[in-house]
């Protein structure tokens, strides 16, 4: 059960930065470096390759004989964790999401850049999550920037003082030596103690997102909605919080951050938890409609009317985009690729003249993405159920051109939620302040429409 | 902050060894607030990680360990990890510094120190990490606790007989009761460990300790939890009430939003239904877990993808999980190719008569997609589909036709491919559509699917007229054709003329093909099959005919489900490599411990009736004395051990022990040859490849094709049965 090491590639898949592996022969990491840019080389023009590399060594000495790689992307860089023996490759990726997450609460962005820029405390950190025998350990960012400071203006003037002078600043900070860090006195391990904020509050963002598939005769195939629960606490001290709904029964399936106490929900269905410092998913859930014939099959706030005539080298197509909502809806994005072999495209955009709905706003735009083959279609804003038309035709260097059979369609509906999930109260108790807190709602979908 | 970053870019160039050892001299006077030491430490470390061999800077750096300031003994730390080991003459100096650090003011450091010395695998860094862990064990700081929970299991690591001795993994078994949740954890991880050593110690849990540890599950991080619940396999339950109640209490971690700790508590779940009675509770489990799988599936690609093949293990075992959830797995046109074929067949397995046109009208939509090796699973899956259920035969042939009439070639071969096999399935139902396959011929170049359709021409050889013409047209190219094709031919002529043996045409293609298969081919397997035919044609052709003709046995998909033994034991490795490979790891990981169902009372019979053996050779349970390589220390006196710690474990618990010790001193390896550990077992222990039984494990998508019936133990078709 454990993770052997970390390695992060650049674009030319070139190791930047490199756990230690030290109970492993120097090849091994290399092995597995090898393994990956291996399976790149042969991957198709889109780059996608199994996300789990099986990597076999000649075995011999130290070298475990059969271990294998997982990796994820990050924008232009690669993350890969090798394991070997018995673990859950989902430690591993989760881990990996985890380290990614530490990386850009430290640096703001992840790139190529900014590790090589900060390489000490990448390393510090490295150290710090994971121990050489591969158990992740602390992975808690509020915690790590204990005992190992970000590089920022004030760390960088602490670290030019000497060790002797009393920390200024931070408390606890680790600069000091004669500092006992109460890092991990704290009786969880996802809160420290002794936080101090000069205002306290907390906020909570909930974000649904509708999954969809839909027929070519319109009807649903698959559906769900899925809600995530955002925090950003800020609160002093151990704040021990108490929140309720006014309609729990829409959530169901629940997974939560491991602050929550699951006995409790499970008795009460309220979250009853002492919340991490900063930013923190405090729980996933998908909704569960009412009445349960609908389960699977919820209403797609979208409809999509597709036309399209397949000719040689070519062919055309008129779009209409329908919105279902009474609500505003933005950033509608709908994509079609339009096979290997398309070479170009020509439209035009219209209002639809049914009448209903205003035509305000953008028309909205349309793109050929000539490298990935995709046709954009953007509309910023639409009001109101109103509908959109995209009329056009392609060019293809085939003579039976294949497109695809499926449209993909993005949008999203601000202060808008498809369960009405509603946080009645949310009561502090061991702690004596007041404390300010927000709610805020907002949807998206991302639905696949078939033709 | 950016001009910070190009200056420590430069630190990436190559230094030189000499330049940084009187770049460190010079730091030695007048280093104001430690800054000039810390840049050169700095270039130091970029260049170890380079890959630059920095050794001989070794004495040089070692000097400022006593540097006063964290971030510099960090980097010094740092580089003890890399070069300590590789300096067994000089690591003494080190060795005070160390004995200070280990007493620091400072937790951190004291973590540090014992920590670093636990990488350093020497002997007089281990003496020295031994006399420091008894008191960091006890330490008052909970971080320094948890980072000698750990190196315990370095130490052990290093030599497991003398940790056993210090009486550290007695130690670590008290830390289960520590009163912070991050030191349980680690003091589980570290046992874990130690136990998953095959020259280990046994680490077991008792009923009092395991409810202690679920007990703790909510204090724990994440990664504390995974370790806990993992550890929660080795309680082995007595009576069915046990497993059911701590069944019911790992169920709520099911709501957790760590994708592994969900995957681990199932895997402890589906573990502890062997040895539950209460049928309800079962499926009231198997429902419960259904939807932590489902919601998953919302997470990336990666995690999909584990996520995935591990459904497909689970609902082979339990196949009321998900029995009603196939829609769950169709496709999307975004998704990653992998994930999309993870998806396609766990929606075969998922399909029954009731769902059949739902999924068969997805598997239609599939194969129009573009990417080909998608297309042509999607066909195949069609055609397995129809071999599955029966009352969706009838659809499945209907749209592979339709498939047929787009005439793409990957398309067709493919359905060539599968509707070869739906005609042994259903012997004289569809062989009306022989003709439509005949029109094809021309666009099949690939040896499968061209083998299938000669296959299909001399099996019908008397129902299609022109049979003889085509097989003459093919024939035509016999000698430059792939051996499968050739088999396929030689085969196909033989019945063809047994159906037509009067037909001189006929006569003179079997005896054209016969003579190239004996005279002109040069593989053995094809000249035996040809000189088979020969004589067998002119010695008794009546019995050439009933043996060439005989009926065949219908073949079903059935079979090829997972053997219900191995099932089991694959399942105990949810989650785990295994599960992905849908392999034991100890086949194709030397040295992992295998895991398998122990038997006792609380064990469920139809469990027990296909409980299979650890296949890890056994180590005897007493001790042996093996004289190999390898040092055996003289004072090592075994069978007093075994009790001592026994008993000792026992002081708290209710008479079950905690830990058993294995005294077995042979290790992997180190058998000469003397003892047969497991003379039956195909284990390659010692084999040169340990991963030739891996054939297709990697990515090996039909692992299943259909087989001829057969009574299989493991082709249980009555999911009633599974329940169990």
């Amino acid at each position: 059960m454990a993770i052997d090491g970390l390695i992060i590639l650049d674009a030319n898949g070139r190791p930047i930065i490199q756990s230690g592996y030290t109970s492993f022969p120097p090849a091994y990491p290399l092995l597995h470096i090898d393994a990956l840019n291996n399976e790149l080389a042969k991957a198709p023009s889109s780059g996608i390759i199994d996300p789990i590399i099986y990597v076999a060594s000649g075995g011999g000495g130290d070298m475990p004989d059969g271990s294998a790689c997982c990796h994820i992307q990050v924008r232009e860089m690669r993350m890969l964790a090798s394991i070997s023996g018995d673990l859950d490759p989902l430690v591993a990726f989760a881990f990996l999401q985890a380290f990614h997450d530490i990386l850009q609460d430290y640096f703001g962005t992840v790139s190529t850049v900014t590790l090589k820029g900060n390489f000490d405390t990448v390393y510090q950190l490295i150290e710090e999550i994971l121990d050489s025998s591969g158990h992740p350990l602390t992975t808690s960012p509020s915690i790590l920037r204990d005992i190992v400071i970000p590089p920022s203006l004030l760390s960088t003037l602490l670290a030019s003082l000497p060790a002797s002078a009393p920390s200024v600043g931070r408390s606890g900070g680790p600069t000091s030596l004669n500092n006992t860090g109460g890092a991990f006195a704290s009786p969880i391990p996802w809160r420290k103690v002794g936080v101090r904020h000069n205002s306290n509050e907390i906020l909570f963002d909930v974000t649904e997102e509708m999954r969809a598939i839909v027929g070519r005769n319109g009807a649903t195939l698959a559906s769900n909605v899925i809600g995530t629960i955002e925090c950003n606490s800020r609160l002093s001290g151990m704040p021990d919080l108490l929140a309720s709904f006014s309609n729990p029964n829409v959530m169901a399936e629940c997974a939560f951050h491991p602050c929550v106490r699951l006995q409790r929900w499970k008795r009460e269905q309220t979250l009853s938890f002492i919340p991490p410092d900063g930013k923190f998913v405090l729980g996933e859930y998908q909704y569960a409609p009412p009445q349960k014939v609908v389960v699977n099959n919820l209403p797609i706030p979208v409809a999509l009317k597709p036309n399209i005539i397949i000719g040689e080298l070519g062919g055309s197509f008129t779009v209409t985009f329908t919105s279902r909502m009474m609500k505003a809806m933005e950033n509608v994005k709908i994509e079609w690729y339009l096979g290997e072999d398309a070479t170009g495209a020509q439209c035009t955009l219209s209002g639809a003249g049914s009448g209903v709905g205003s035509t305000g706003g953008a028309e909205g735009s349309w793109t050929f993405d000539s490298r990935k083959k995709i046709l954009r279609w953007e509309i910023p804003s639409m009001h109101s159920s109103g509908s959109r038309v995209l009329r056009g035709s392609w060019t293809s260097k085939a003579q039976v051109p294949r497109p695809a059979h499926a449209f993909q369609i993005r949008f999203e509906l601000p202060s808008y939620s498809f369960s009405s999930l509603k946080i009645d109260h949310v009561r502090l108790s061991s702690e004596t302040y007041k404390m300010y807190k927000g709610v805020r709602m907002q949807s998206c979908g991302s639905i696949e429409w078939r033709w | 902050m950016s001009s910070q970053h190009g200056q420590d870019a430069k630190f990436f160039q190559r230094g030189k060894i000499e330049e940084f050892r009187a770049e460190l001299q010079a730091a030695e006077s007048k280093d104001k607030k430690y800054q000039k030491r810390k840049t050169v430490l700095k270039k130091i470390v970029a260049n170890i990680t380079m890959g630059n061999d920095m050794s001989p800077l070794f004495h040089d750096v070692i000097q400022c360990i006593g540097t006063p300031l964290l971030e510099i003994k960090k980097m010094v730390y740092l580089y003890l990890v890399s070069y300590g080991r590789s300096k067994p003459d000089q690591i003494h100096m080190v060795i005070p510094s160390f004995l200070q650090d280990c007493n620091d003011r400072n937790p951190l450091i004291r973590a540090l120190a014992i920590r670093t010395m636990a990488y350093i695998p020497i002997p007089v860094v281990t003496e020295a990490l031994s006399d420091q862990l008894r008191h960091c064990l006890k330490d008052r700081d909970p971080y320094v606790r948890k980072t000698a929970a750990i190196c315990v299991a370095k130490l052990y690591v290093a030599d497991p007989r003398k940790a056993e001795k210090a009486g550290f993994v007695e130690m670590l078994r008290d830390m289960l009761l520590d009163s912070n949740a991050t030191v349980v954890a680690n003091a589980v991880a570290a046992l874990s460990e130690i136990g998953d050593r095959q020259d280990g110690v046994i680490f077991r849990l008792n009923l009092t300790v395991a409810n202690k540890l679920i007990a703790s599950l909510g204090e724990s991080s994440e990664w504390g939890q995974i370790y806990i619940l993992d550890s929660l396999l080795r309680f082995v339950p007595e009576e069915h009430s046990e497993a059911e109640m701590m069944g019911e209490r790992i169920i709520v971690q099911l709501q957790h939003a760590n994708s592994a700790v969900v995957l681990t508590a199932i895997k402890v779940l589906l573990y502890l239904m062997n040895y539950m009675e209460n049928r309800r509770l079962i499926e009231y489990i198997c429902k419960k877990m259904g939807p932590p799988l489902v919601a998953l599936l919302s997470s990336g690609p990666e995690v999909q993808y584990v996520t995935l093949r591990n459904i497909l293990l689970i609902i082979q075992r339990r196949p009321a999980v998900l029995k009603n959830d196939v829609k769950v797995f169709f496709c999307k046109y975004n998704d990653p190719i992998y994930v999309k074929l993870a998806k396609l067949e766990i929606m075969y397995r998922l399909a029954r008569e009731e769902n059949a046109q739902e999924v068969l009208a997805e598997l239609e939509e599939y194969a129009s997609e573009v990417d080909i090796d998608f297309v042509r699973k999607s066909v195949r899956s069609i055609g397995r589909l129809a071999i599955k259920v029966e009352a969706a035969a009838d659809n499945c042939i209907q749209s592979l036709l339709t498939l047929i009439e787009t005439k793409v070639t990957y398309v067709v071969q493919e359905a060539v491919i599968v509707i070869k096999d739906i005609f042994r399935r259903y012997p004289g139902k569809y062989e009306g559509i022989i003709p439509t396959l005949c029109e094809n011929l021309d666009v099949l170049d690939e040896p499968e699917s061209k083998a299938a359709m000669i296959w299909i021409l001399g099996q019908f050889a008397n129902r299609i007229d022109n049979a003889d013409e085509l097989l003459d047209d093919l024939v035509y190219s016999f000698l430059d054709e792939p051996t499968e094709v050739q088999l396929a031919l030689l085969t196909a002529t033989v019945k063809l003329f047994i159906y037509k043996s009067t037909s001189d045409a006929t006569k003179a293609l079997v005896h054209k093909v016969l003579k190239w298969a004996t005279e002109n081919v040069d593989n053995p397997d094809l000249r035996d099959r040809g000189f088979m035919y020969w004589r067998m044609l002119a010695v008794n052709p009546t019995l050439a005919q009933e043996l060439v003709l005989a009926q065949k046995p219908a073949i079903t998909t059935d079979s090829d489900r997972m053997d219900r033994g191995a099932l089991d034991q694959l399942l105990l490795h949810t989650g785990t490599l295994g599960s992905i490979y849908h392999k034991n790891p100890e086949t194709f990981i030397r040295n992992a411990a295998g895991r398998a169902l122990v038997d006792t009372p609380a064990l469920n019979p139809s469990s027990r009736a296909v409980i299979l053996p650890l296949s890890r050779p056994h180590l005897p349970p007493t001790t042996v004395t093996v004289q190999g390589p390898g040092p055996i220390e003289p004072t090592y006196v075994p069978p007093a051990e075994p009790s001592k710690l026994v008993a000792s474990a026992t002081s708290e618990a209710s008479g079950q022990d905690l830990l058993d010790v294995d005294n077995a001193i042979a290790r992997p390896g180190s058998y000469d040859g003397e003892i047969d550990v497991d003379g039956e077992d195909e284990v390659p222990v010692k084999t040169g490849d340990p991963y030739a039984n891996l054939d297709g494990a990697f990515g090996g998508y039909l692992a299943d094709k259909p087989q001829p019936m057969s009574s299989s133990r493991g082709g249980n078709t009555n999911f009633d049965d599974l329940l169990l």
